[in-house]
């Protein structure tokens, strides 16, 4: 066996080493491109769930988030919440939110929307608003008469391309008047601009919670969520425990177990369309692999036919173009895992400009792994049937019909 | 071992078509150990038929053939590659060269093939191509060889595991009179030298002045066996 495989490797290395260079190389380049054609489509789409994870924990949830438990509408005694949050060990801070609907008038725009409260020192500790503010300042504490507004809400002079109601071009210093739901109409000077790149975060509108409780009156404004900031490198999951082990009976969720139902179908949506991709790259590997064995084989149906009739086995001769198309799928996948390097560091340097933000590809050991696998065994089995069948062939059918 | 390769009623039978041929039809003969048999006949009479079938390249419709009293028909398909390997040495009409390997390593694959040690194979090889005068021509690929540097590659590779019977299947076919006679004259020696049956086909007359024994086919069936006289040319000594 093991001689066997000896004889079948000298074959084969003698074969690559003085049958056809050129063509070897054109089959080596077409599996490299092959392999970074079935890898970078996913990296990127990894990449662009990415953003979009980061989106969601520094804009949206943080690292894990409390709501009220199901059928209530607001957290009960958010403060003795927030304290007991706060002593949870792997937790750096939480801040609440208290939300009222409403609508924003300036000039003669009016968008309905959410307007949402936080206490900025606070928000600053577990969101990164505050590092994103396009034009003008950050709320500060005891802001009363301002506001903070995304750039989809700010909108442009000219809003003809605008997917979302604006206030068509509102710029920081302009005042607009805001209708809250409880008929409280309140003037705001616009402090600041965010602009995040995400959709979410920036079709959002942001007051103090000092104002908020003004607006809201006897009782003050009441939280629905708390946004929870885990240490750098903690398990979301094990502070998620940490703080149900405090007492914390609300309904709390790590920022995966919170992302909407949407983008759950969408990942699941991602990874047919991986799946595809993956499939049609192994396919045209599968193709190519199987013409040019064939094609060589066919070639040599003589010299198969000799080799066979000196005496050497079949498995032998197989093998020998089995091991050439391993051969060549090795340094197809050498050369298409530095092209995909150079291509991640390219868009690394250079990222992919998606509307939701800057996407990079994110190119793992474990995705060139897998699918060097799968073309490795796909190929296998594509070099091994021509050899196959031409090795069946009758010792003097190979021979004459070559 | 007066009856080395016992041919008995040996048959072989091609459907083409409706219509069937007869390639080879009933032929019995024996050959003696150490014999250089030539199988001659025209072109169609069968003869190349029937070396493929005493090669075991080719099943017969019906006969038996054995080899040192051993039944080589009913070996499995394994088998007859195990025995082609390890007793039987093949040289074919176009050479049959691996274009891929040097003649040093078209010769040693055999050996290797075999299970033969790398330090054993090179050091013979080498010495096959020496003594069929190819020592300086080792390194070199089949496309930059001669036809007659070819076959005498073929004829080492063909001997590498000390056959005991080697098949040429009209190994001159492609050479001029020079190289088939250096050829020939290789053939004979190795056939004197190392006892070695030769069993070849050829349908040129002047190569039955090499051979002990004829058989002429004719229609599939044995026309004339006879022992041609040998002359001056088919005598001298060689070099192996």
């Amino acid at each position: 066996m093991f001689n066997d495989l000896r004889v079948s490797a000298f074959l084969a290395t003698r074969s690559i080493q003085r049958g056809g260079r050129g063509r070897n190389a054109m089959y080596i380049i077409i599996i490299a491109l092959v392999l970074t054609n079935m890898i970078f489509l996913p990296s990127v789409i990894m990449g662009a769930m990415d953003v979009y994870y980061e989106q969601t924990i520094d804009y949206i949830s943080s690292d894990v988030i409390i709501k009220p438990p199901e059928d209530v509408r607001y957290i009960d005694d958010v403060e003795t919440l927030l304290a007991t949050v706060n002593r949870v060990p792997g937790v750096v801070r939480a801040s609440a939110r208290y939300p009222m609907a409403g609508s924003i008038d300036f000039e003669d725009k009016n968008v309905a929307m959410k307007i949402d409260a936080f206490d900025p020192r606070d928000e600053t500790e577990v969101t990164l608003f505050h590092k994103h503010i396009k034009d003008g300042d950050f709320l500060g504490s005891g802001d009363r008469d301002q506001i903070i507004i995304g750039s989809l809400v700010a909108g442009e002079k000219d809003d003809t391309g605008e997917f979302y109601a604006s206030l068509g071009g509102a710029t920081v210093g302009d005042s607009v008047s805001v209708r809250y739901a409880n008929g409280v109409v309140r003037e705001y000077r616009i402090k600041g601009i965010i602009n995040t790149k995400s959709y979410q975060a920036d079709y959002m509108v942001f007051v103090t919670k000092d104002e908020m409780d003004a607006v809201t009156g006897p009782g003050g404004a009441q939280a629905t969520e708390v946004l929870v900031k885990t240490i750098s490198n903690e398990d979301a999951p094990l502070v998620k425990k940490r703080i149900l082990e405090f007492g914390v009976g609300e309904n709390v969720k790590t920022w995966e177990e919170a992302l909407p139902d949407v983008v759950s179908e969408s990942i699941e949506s991602f990874a047919i369309i991986n799946m595809i991709s993956v499939f049609g790259g192994l396919v045209i590997a599968v193709v190519l692999i199987f013409i040019m064995t064939t094609i060589k084989t066919f070639n040599n149906r003589k010299q198969i036919g000799i080799l066979k009739a000196i005496g050497l086995k079949k498995s032998i001769i197989i093998n020998s173009y089995v091991m050439q198309v391993i051969f060549i799928c090795l340094i197809g996948a050498i050369v298409g895992s530095l092209l995909l390097g150079a291509m991640v560091l390219t868009f690394t340097t250079y990222p992919i400009e998606f509307p939701d933000g800057n996407v990079t590809p994110i190119v793992t050991w474990a995705m060139i792994v897998e699918n060097t696998a799968l073309l490795f065994i796909s190929s296998a089995i594509a070099g091994f049937i021509p050899a196959w069948r031409v090795t069946n062939e009758g010792i003097l059918e190979a021979i004459r019909g070559g | 071992m007066d009856e080395y390769i016992k041919v008995g009623d040996l048959r072989k039978r091609y459907t083409m078509g409706t219509l069937e041929v007869s390639a080879v039809d009933g032929v019995t003969f024996s050959v003696r150990k150490g014999e250089f048999m030539g199988i001659m006949g025209s072109s169609g009479s069968g003869k190349s038929t029937l070396l493929h079938m005493l090669g075991l390249l080719d099943p017969p419709t019906k006969g038996t053939i054995a080899i040192d009293d051993k039944d080589v028909i009913s070996l499995s398909e394994s088998e007859k590659g195990m025995f082609r390997l390890s007793r039987f040495g093949f040289i074919f009409q176009d050479y049959a060269l691996v274009p891929e390997l040097t003649a040093e390593e078209n010769v040693s694959l055999v050996a290797m093939a075999r299970g033969e040690g790398p330090e054993s194979y090179s050091r013979r090889s080498r010495q096959l191509l020496s003594q069929v005068g190819l020592g300086d021509r080792m390194a070199h690929l089949p496309s930059e060889l001669s036809g007659g540097e070819q076959q005498r590659v073929a004829i080492a590779r063909a001997l590498i595991n000390t056959p005991e019977i080697l098949f040429a299947d009209e190994p001159c076919a492609n050479l001029d009179s020079t190289n088939s006679r250096a050829v020939l004259d290789l053939f004979q020696t190795i056939n004197q030298k190392m006892n070695l049956t030769v069993i070849m086909v050829s349908h040129e007359n002047w190569h039955m002045e090499y051979f002990d024994r004829v058989i002429r086919l004719r229609d599939g069936k044995i026309h004339e066996d006879f022992r041609p006289e040998k002359t001056e040319a088919a005598t001298s000594p060689l070099r192996l």
